[in-house]
């Protein structure tokens, strides 16, 4: 018995490079996503139930650590071992608010990198979509970021602070502080993968990383550090989420969109970047 | 690469439609030192975003041809062997039809979906059940969940896991396991499948039943390409076959042709088969391990060489060895295979045989009244050991012939027999003796 005829796909393999047909590439990049949701979403599942089936504290990890920071801090703040300026908001809602969104932020570039790590032993053996991978990393932070929200939300309540109605708007924002930091983490999981430097350096730095960024102090209005800080890229997404949710209006529109064009400019070139090196790694990393 | 399909194949036999895949002078190359084969690794990444890849010829600092000019073509329902020592470039040829790494210069054009038997159970999470485990490994391999549901009890009947479905992968068994992941492979529908070595999992029944399905797919036009150090496997299922040395190919041709010549190039391509014996090449000292096998026949009762053997007849078996020392507990054992399961092992440890050599040359001859098996190609595998685990030296593929001179028909094992007509009354008597 013969299988039906159907119309079959083909492909064909050649040296040359992909970049030399970019129509053809961009379909394929559009295709590869199409068919990757299924499976990201089967990854995603996977991952969660293993992650915390094998935890008894499970959801916990997911709150500890701003609440135990935004603790340390406050203790600090209080004692004037640390000089914070005042904060529109009381300081220790202050810090686990601004904290869970840096995590988020963080956990997107970190993310991506043990992503690829993990999925190592499986893509240099079976050839499918790469893009699952980075959405099935996607919907981890967005699912970790669904579980902090429930520490922001007993933040808000707790201590009596206004809601903005641009809260609704707040997605949007949080969002491009997503796309950001995936960006990075496309551009350095394929070389990571390769060079152990990248992991390690990845930690340094984005504990340095972490005081350039209007998180646990507000943001400085003077000063070198005060420029510093303004041109870090993460400041203008990251301060327009926590406008947006209590102050109503952003107060720094201009960075605030510019930065946001970068960031999904950024994202379709790291995809770009991803796509076109991952068969470079896979061949490098099992050979 | 998306190229419209050539027309310019009109000296094939069949339709080009029918072509699933095609390798077109393929060539890969690899870097033997890990720190420059990752530099290279970032300069490749650096050109082909540059736009600046395509075919190259030459080698950088320390690199190899893993592949050199491969050229292949699988129709539907075709199935191709692969055959080569280890490092001959047979995985890495696999890899580049999978799509996993891209080749350095020419072309491989696939029609359908590839299923890899390569990995198996790729992404399974032992924390996680079989279920889940099912779902997301064949959501790897391509499936929709759509597919893969109405899949799933085929998967888990054929895996034959039963309960433990809902157990974690990792209270499985290793040949659990290993089934799960077959199960999940096979259940993808492919156009070609690509079989690594994959075929040594799980008990002889399982086996049976992985080359009993892969069967029903051939049937169903489903093409293969099978990687296997197992030369039987490859006999029965392959009709044509392509011998890589070292990345470069030797021979592609019908199996047959290629089987003898793997073979004999498997005795280091100094061995010589005529008319039935087989003369090992004197080993170097350096190789020895104090006992050489030295010549490898089956004769008959009156000491002739035979070039095949017929069902039921007396024959011996003749090893010809030479010892450098003396050894005083050697036992030879012997394995006869046909398509990849032993049909006969006999050996010292079953007869509680043991040999005291002394340094010299020496031939021990095994007699084999009524030699049983039926008709067909057999190869025989002689290893001798010094006590239990010692191996001193082996042939491991001596390929003979079983004919039969009409004295068994129709089944597995030829009986020795007498017969005998018993009358009661007068006194009669009839001996068909069947063995000479």
């Amino acid at each position: 018995m013969q299988k039906p005829r159907q119309p079959l796909h083909e492909v064909i393999y050649t040296p040359e490079s992909y970049l030399r047909h970019p129509i053809r590439l961009f379909k394929e990049m559009g295709r590869d996503l199409l068919a990757a949701r299924e499976l990201a979403w089967r990854l995603l599942v996977r991952d969660i139930s293993a992650q915390y089936r094998q935890s008894f504290l499970g959801f916990f990890w997911a709150f500890v650590p701003p609440i135990v920071t935004a603790l340390g801090l406050t203790l600090a703040n209080n004692a004037k071992i640390l000089n914070i300026g005042e904060t529109d908001l009381p300081y220790p809602a202050y810090v686990m608010f601004s904290m869970a969104l840096w995590q988020t932020f963080a956990e997107a570039v970190s993310g991506q990198i043990q992503a690829v790590s993990l999925a190592k032993p499986m893509m240099v053996r079976i050839n499918f979509p790469r893009e699952a991978i980075i959405l099935s990393q996607l919907g981890q932070v967005f699912f970790n970021f669904a579980i902090k929200l429930i520490l922001i939300v007993s933040l808000f309540l707790w201590f009596k602070m206004p809601i903005a109605w641009t809260v609704i708007l707040a997605p949007v924002a949080l969002i491009h502080l997503v796309m950001l930091g995936t960006c990075i983490g496309l551009f350095l999981a394929p070389i990571a993968a390769l060079y152990e430097d990248i992991s390690k350096g990845l930690t340094l730095g984005l504990g340095f990383w972490l005081f350039l960024t209007p998180v646990i102090y507000p943001v400085p209005q003077e000063g070198a550090f005060a420029t510093l800080v303004r041109l870090n890229p993460v400041t203008p997404l990251l301060v327009a989420v926590r406008d947006l949710a209590t102050m109503g209006h952003l107060s720094d529109p201009k960075g605030f969109w510019w930065m946001s064009a970068i960031a999904m400019l950024g994202l379709l070139v790291g995809w770009l970047f991803y796509r076109i090196a991952m068969p470079f790694v896979v061949e490098r990393v099992s050979a | 690469m998306m190229i419209s399909t050539p027309e310019n194949q009109i000296a094939d036999p069949s339709p080009e439609e029918d072509v699933v895949l095609s390798v077109e002078g393929v060539s890969k190359k690899f870097c033997r030192s890990l720190k420059r084969s990752l530099f290279y690794g970032v300069q490749d990444i650096a050109s082909e975003l540059l736009g600046l890849r395509q075919q190259n010829n030459t080698l950088r600092t320390r690199e190899f041809w893993a592949l050199k000019d491969v050229s292949l073509k699988l129709r539907r329902g075709e199935a191709l062997g692969l055959v080569g020592a280890n490092g001959s470039g047979k995985t890495t040829l696999l890899r580049i039809i999978s799509g996993l790494i891209r080749p350095d210069t020419g072309s491989v054009r696939i029609r359908g979906r590839v299923a890899p038997l390569i990995a198996l159970g790729a992404g399974f999470n032992p924390i996680l059940t079989g279920r889940e485990n099912i779902f997301a490994n064949m959501s790897i391999l391509g499936l929709s969940t759509k597919e893969i549901k109405a899949r799933f009890d085929s998967v888990v009947e054929f895996a034959e896991i039963g309960d433990a479905i809902d157990s974690p992968v990792h209270s499985y068994s290793s040949g659990m396991a290993a089934r799960l992941g077959f199960a999940c492979a096979i259940h993808t529908n492919p156009e070609i499948l690509l079989i690594d070595e994959v075929l040594a999992v799980g008990d002889i029944q399982f086996l049976a039943k992985c080359h009993r399905r892969l069967h029903e797919l051939r049937e169903q036009g489903i093409a293969f390409v099978l990687v296997s150090h197992n030369p039987q496997a490859i006999l029965s299922m392959c009709q044509q076959s392509l011998y890589l040395q070292k990345g470069n190919v030797v021979a592609y041709s019908d199996t047959e042709t290629i089987m003898n010549q793997y073979e004999e190039d498997l005795f280091l391509g100094a061995a010589q088969k005529v008319s039935g014996l087989l003369r090992m090449p004197d080993k170097p000292a350096s190789e020895s391990l104090g006992l050489d096998i030295t010549s490898l026949c089956f004769k008959d009762t009156n000491n002739q060489i035979l070039e095949e053997l017929i069902s039921g007849e007396t024959v011996q078996l003749c090893i010809g060895f030479t010892s450098h020392k003396l050894l005083d507990d050697v036992n030879v054992r012997i394995s006869i295979i046909k398509e990849g399961q032993t049909v006969l092992y006999f050996g010292g440890s079953n007869d509680k045989l043991t040999f005291y050599i002394p340094p010299g040359h020496h031939e021990v001859k095994v007699l084999l009244p009524n030699f049983g098996l039926s008709p067909g190609v057999y190869i025989m595998r002689v290893d001798i050991r010094n006590s239990a685990l010692f191996i001193l030296d082996i042939v491991e593929a001596f390929r003979f012939v079983v004919r039969t001179n009409g004295r068994m028909s129709k089944c597995l094992f030829c009986q020795p027999r007498s017969w005998e007509l018993a009358t009661y009354g007068k006194t009669a008597k009839e001996d068909v003796n069947a063995s000479p």
